[in-house]
């Protein structure tokens, strides 16, 4: 499956920027099921200068600095990723059965274990999800009885965000903390991902936090416009013994061949898109259009030649 | 007698007496020495100290929730904390080696994180530790990643050792006051010690100086102090230190990054920067990387780490060293690393995160100390036995929510030591912070420290930021201490010596500290005008006309731009019966862009912004004069005779103001920039005046009051009479406030001066440059002037011309010369 995707922020300012400092986190994220065939990012004005870094969770990193006088800063990036759902497929069964119960898994984490090691850096409070609730993590522990699988009941905390909250787009924004959305029962995306880390972490199971995109469609029949989507957020928990499994709770569904993985972190503030210093006076304003596209026929050309296997 | 009769010791263990009260054989002659000085010459002493300490600006702000920073003094008393030369030789091996170990651990955790990864330590005390900085995860293999300068808080134990009770790894204070504190003992010393020799302390500042010649490839210009700035704690101590060490004092503004470096913001232009001392805590050292709300470090700083350009002293990242949970690995790691049994004992302490030592703690919390392993935030220190049951119980409950992020400690007795205050000596709690500098593949250990004394006899808690008062530390002996080279160990003033030099917000500051102070001055002269004729204050025969009135009124609103103002038309009639509200709000509304209250308080930003060049006196000026400023205008329902005469107050101090400044500020350190930012200003306001003012075409009453206005609001009034010895008439003020050469106040004589100031900047040329060619033209067309030529008049026109015309030239190449001038000296873009 082969998906083309338009990320396109804006910034305008009140007034002349001619200094800024921008990381920019735009690169699809390579692995076994997701490979990316191209990509190429571009800054208006055009940056001064660039340098590319692997941050410690392993997401490609752009520094850059631009130098030129502007009151608008336009970034684009564009790539073309393909998916392989029958791999992710098999590594969904594999976690499933490799997956052991909570107690377990909470027993295992107590103690030094060489493959847990780096799940741990997900397990603590992070800048915008700090505290530990006792009501979210009462509300996490209605899923998770000592002796229940984790994959299972992490699949039924994801159903019950997703049964219980509400979608309100322009309700919350990036600083909204985890608290607020668990009283207002309202919020998009990334509210719900990280409310759902909020609720791993606090019954101390490590939880990523997964920035990317999801292909979305059209009411039947009609066409879909250029621009509709959206970045997209979902999160992961880590299975001792069987690995990271994601769910998203924004659709409640288990991604397998509609979500496109930008990076990952401990919350929103390790993978945020786009993030600058800039030297100014005034405010700005953001607006940001995405679009993901399916290349319909190479689907399935590509889906015949990687694999025999129907499902 | 003996002045320690009284001197009770309740602890278990005391510096001076032993358990059987016998004076400790090394203290024999310190104790000998306090004897024969009495009380008397010990009071006199501790004046003498606090006489040299306040003398020398020794401050240390304290943090106040309520109310901004507080200075107070630091004080000293005349009683050394003295450790022996046999003990310090085994403390000393003891602190290389603890900072050898935390310089392994510091570049291990950013490296390849074996020591977690063999179970040497578990990785929560790293991850679940806040001072743990992803962001720098790969930097540990880096070269000039390391644990540069240490600094250890000691205290003796009831084994009669000094054990470690805290690491300071990030940005350790302390080093400046220390050396303080010795330069000031030394002057009391020769009276009250005479023959006591100690260790000497300048062979560490030596190590530092090398030190940083080494990382800055033997060019210290390339190395700096960044600080917080003036508000911060210890802000004493990073002057003081960029004196010892001769690098620069810089704030985060002062800076900036580009192709992957750091650069320092001068008037001559940018300086690569590759080493950096810091007292900016780690999170607060760059606002992409790091916290993106701070406003105290520099976008890039961690990217030039990065690409290698950068050595910072302490890296970022090394917060995680200050954790109480490593304390119980510590004797596995220095094994792990060193195969050593570890020299200097720590405090017993317990990591809640495994279950057999929480059980423990749980069982035993009525005898422990709790706390957290990072002490980045609030450090809240529980102490089990002084808590209630309840208070206790909510305590598990914290702990068992998050319990690898707590360690208990068991609490220990310290030892005391005599201290002199108010005429007695009471033993007290003492703490001792030595410090470490990496030499080589070694430590150096200074020999010497800081030694804090607890605020109150009984007090366990030893901080500066609560208050409190320290102490000299003497190592005793000395004999191999090169005394020859003591003479280059000497605190010189480092002061900028070259207008080059000047770093680039400081020089902006000045600029606007210049315009600022000559709109404020403007303003008021105009706005007292316009009260005074409303008041009828100069009691003509002929009372003052409506139109006149109303001519004045409006060149104030375009005077200070604070449309619309007695331009608005649909409020005309309101306006006109009660100017005195418009002024009143002309006057105080801060909220007012152009209102004098606005520009007082711009003025009163720069104005602390350049605390550290102006001379004292002036801050304590401004001090006053704001707050009556402030007082008058919260103020309502004032007569407007009081208006006047508070106009009047305020002028006068803005005067004296001005002439502090220029008295005070070396043209060295950017005196010509203020004044070019006062010409520029005063220009500017007084083409404005002259277009409302002198272009209107009125009958002779009228206009004779208003061009007594015009006069009177520039205060050259006097001036005039004397010049021209004839009656006011428009040829002649025109003549002399625009195009006179000799009156200092005249647009030409301005134009003139601002050319020769150009010449002495950093960046002028044989050819003009950008900001000289506008003011050249000015004086161009201010030459070419013939006066019967420009105040042509034809009958159907209301305003002259073509010298209104003229002064919107001006206006235009004012007001050009002073954005190419901020462009070429304070935004670097093309460098």
């Amino acid at each position: 499956m082969i998906y083309n995707i338009f990320h396109k922020t804006v910034f305008n300012y009140q007034s002349t920027v001619s200094f800024s400092h921008n990381i920019a986190r735009l690169k699809p994220k390579e692995s076994l099921s997701q490979k990316l065939l191209e990509f190429s990012m571009e800054f208006t004005p055009k940056e001064y200068e660039s340098h590319e870094f692997i941050d410690s969770f392993g997401n490609e990193n752009m520094h850059l600095l631009l130098r030129e006088p502007h009151q608008s800063l336009c970034v684009v990036g564009k790539s073309k990723v393909e998916i392989f759902p029958e791999i992710i497929k098999e590594q969904i069964n594999n976690l499933r059965a490799k997956s052991i119960s909570f107690g377990n898994a909470l027993e295992r984490l107590s103690k030094f274990h060489a493959d847990d090691l780096e799940a741990k850096q997900f397990l603590y409070e992070s800048k915008l999800i700090t505290r530990k609730s006792k009501l979210i993590k009462d509300y996490a522990l209605e899923s998770f009885a000592k002796e229940r699988d984790i994959f299972e009941a992490t699949n039924e905390l994801m159903e019950r965000i997703y049964t219980d909250f509400e979608f309100v787009s322009g309700f919350s924004d990036i600083t909204t903390p985890v608290e607020k959305t668990f009283e207002t029962r309202k919020g998009v995306c990334q509210d719900f991902a990280q409310f759902g880390i909020s609720a791993l972490r606090s019954i101390g199971l490590p939880a990523k936090y997964m920035s990317g995109y999801i292909e979305t469609l059209p009411p039947q029949g009609e066409e879909k416009l250029f621009g509709a989507d959206a970045s997209h957020a979902w999160f992961s928990v880590y299975i001792p013994n069987a690995g990271w499994a994601e769910f998203d709770p924004t659709n409640n569904i288990i991604p397998h061949e509609q979500h496109i993985l930008l990076g990952s972190g401990r919350d929103y503030h390790d993978i945020s898109p786009l993030k600058g210093v800039v030297m100014s006076s005034g405010g700005s304003h953001l607006s940001v259009m995405v679009d993901v596209r399916r290349e319909e026929e190479k689907v399935y050309m590509q889906a015949q030649t990687q694999s025999q296997n129907q499902y | 007698m003996s002045i320690f009769e009284s001197y009770i010791v309740e602890s278990s263990i005391d510096e001076v007496f032993d358990e059987k009260k016998n004076v400790r054989q090394y203290w024999n002659n310190i104790v000998e020495d306090i004897e024969k000085a009495g009380l008397d010459l010990l009071k006199e002493k501790q004046g003498d100290i606090d006489w040299h300490l306040e003398d020398n600006g020794v401050t240390f702000n304290i943090y106040d929730t309520h109310e901004k920073s507080a200075q107070r003094s630091w004080s000293m008393d005349p009683i050394p904390f003295v450790i022996c030369e046999e003990e310090w030789s085994e403390i000393r091996k003891g602190l290389k080696q603890r900072a050898k170990l935390l310089n392994l651990i510091l570049r291990d955790l950013y490296s390849e994180q074996k020591l977690i990864k063999e179970n040497i330590i578990p990785a929560e005390v790293v991850y679940g530790h806040k001072g743990y900085a992803p962001e720098v995860f790969d930097f540990g293999f880096k070269e000039n990643f390391n644990l540069y300068f240490y600094a250890t808080d000691m205290a003796r134990g009831p084994d009669g050792k000094m054990w470690v009770i805290n690491d300071r790894t990030q940005a350790p204070s302390g080093l400046g006051y220390a050396i303080e504190n010795r330069l000031t003992m030394n002057s009391i010393a020769k009276d009250l010690y005479p023959d006591i020799m100690t260790r000497k302390l300048y062979t560490f500042v030596e190590d530092f100086k090398k030190l940083l010649e080494e990382l800055t490839d033997g060019d210290l210009s390339r190395a700096a102090i960044l600080t917080p700035g003036p508000h911060n704690e210890t802000y004493f101590e990073h002057a003081y230190l960029s004196s010892f060490l001769e690098i620069d004092l810089v704030q985060g503004d002062d800076l900036l990054s580009k192709n992957g470096s750091l650069w320092l913001k001068s008037l001559s232009g940018l300086k690569k920067i590759n080493t950096l001392l810091r007292r900016v805590d780690d999170r607060y050292c760059d606002p992409l990387e790091l916290n993106d709300e701070s406003r105290l470090g520099v976008a890039g700083l961690v990217e030039s780490m990065r690409q290698n350009n950068l050595s910072v002293i302490n890296p970022i990242g090394s917060a995680v060293l200050e954790n109480a949970g490593l304390n119980p690995f510590m004797e596995k790691i220095c094994e792990y690393f060193l195969q050593e049994k570890l020299i200097l004992p720590q405090i017993a302490t317990w990591w809640c995160g495994q279950k057999k030592e929480m059980d423990f703690v749980i069982e035993n919390l009525e005898k422990l100390i709790i706390k957290k392993i990072d002490r980045t935030e609030s450090i809240q220190v529980y102490f089990g036995k002084k808590m209630s049951l309840p208070e206790r119980e909510a305590l598990k409950l914290l702990l068992l929510q998050s319990p690898h992020q707590y360690v208990a400690q068991q609490e220990v007795a310290f030892s005391t030591i005599p201290y002199y205050e108010n005429g007695t000596i009471e033993p007290r709690n003492a703490v001792v912070r030595t410090f470490c500098l990496k030499k080589g593949e070694d430590y150096s250990v200074m020999n010497g420290g800081l030694v804090r004394v607890a605020a109150e006899k009984d007090s366990l808690i030893v901080s500066s930021q609560r208050g409190g008062t320290s102490k000299d530390l003497w190592i005793l002996g000395g004999k191999e201490d090169d005394i020859s080279m003591a003479h280059s160990f000497k605190y010189a003033q480092y002061v900028e010596t070259s207008i080059d030099k000047i770093s680039t917000p400081k020089a902006e500051n000045l600029f606007w500290l210049g315009r600022y102070l000559a709109r404020a001055i403007t303003t008021t002269r105009l706005i007292m005008h316009v009260v005074k004729k409303i008041t009828n204050f100069y009691r003509y025969e002929v009372g003052t006309s409506k139109e006149s009135q109303v001519i004045l009124q409006n060149a104030l609103t375009h005077m200070t731009m604070t449309y619309p103002g007695f331009l608005d038309v649909s409020n005309d009639e309101s306006l006109e019966i009660f100017p005195m509200r418009e002024i009143t709000s002309v006057i105080k509304d801060t909220s007012r862009g152009g209102s004098l209250a606005f520009t007082v308080l711009m003025l009163s930003n720069t104005n602390i912004n350049l605390k550290d060049i102006l001379a004292f006196e002036s801050s304590k000026l401004f001090d006053k004069m704001q707050k009556e400023w402030n007082e008058f205008i919260n103020r309502t329902n004032d007569s407007t005779l009081i208006v006047a005469g508070e106009l009047d107050n305020f002028l006068i101090y803005l005067m004296a103001y001005k002439e502090l400044v220029k008295e005070s500020v070396f043209k060295e350190q950017g005196l010509i920039i203020y004044d070019v930012g006062y010409k520029i200003e005063s220009a500017l306001l007084l083409i404005s005046k002259s277009r409302s003012m002198l272009c209107l075409k009125l009958d002779r009453f009228i206009g004779h009051d208003v061009l007594e206005g015009i006069l009177n609001s520039q205060e050259s009034f006097n001036a005039y009479r004397a010049f021209y010895r004839s009656s006011v008439n428009l040829e002649n003020v025109v003549d002399f406030l625009i195009i006179n050469p000799q009156f200092p106040k005249s647009l030409a004589y301005m134009t003139a001066e601002l050319l020769k100031e150009f010449k002495l900047l950093p960046k002028a040329k044989e050819e003009l440059t950008s900001y000289e060619k506008p003011i050249a033209q000015a004086q161009k067309l201010l030459e070419s002037i013939q006066l019967v030529n420009l105040l042509k008049i034809e009958k159907n026109e209301g305003i002259y011309v073509k010298l209104d015309a003229m002064l919107l030239k001006l206006s235009d190449l004012y007001l050009e010369c002073s954005s190419e001038f901020s462009n070429t000296y304070f935004s670097h873009y093309d460098e």
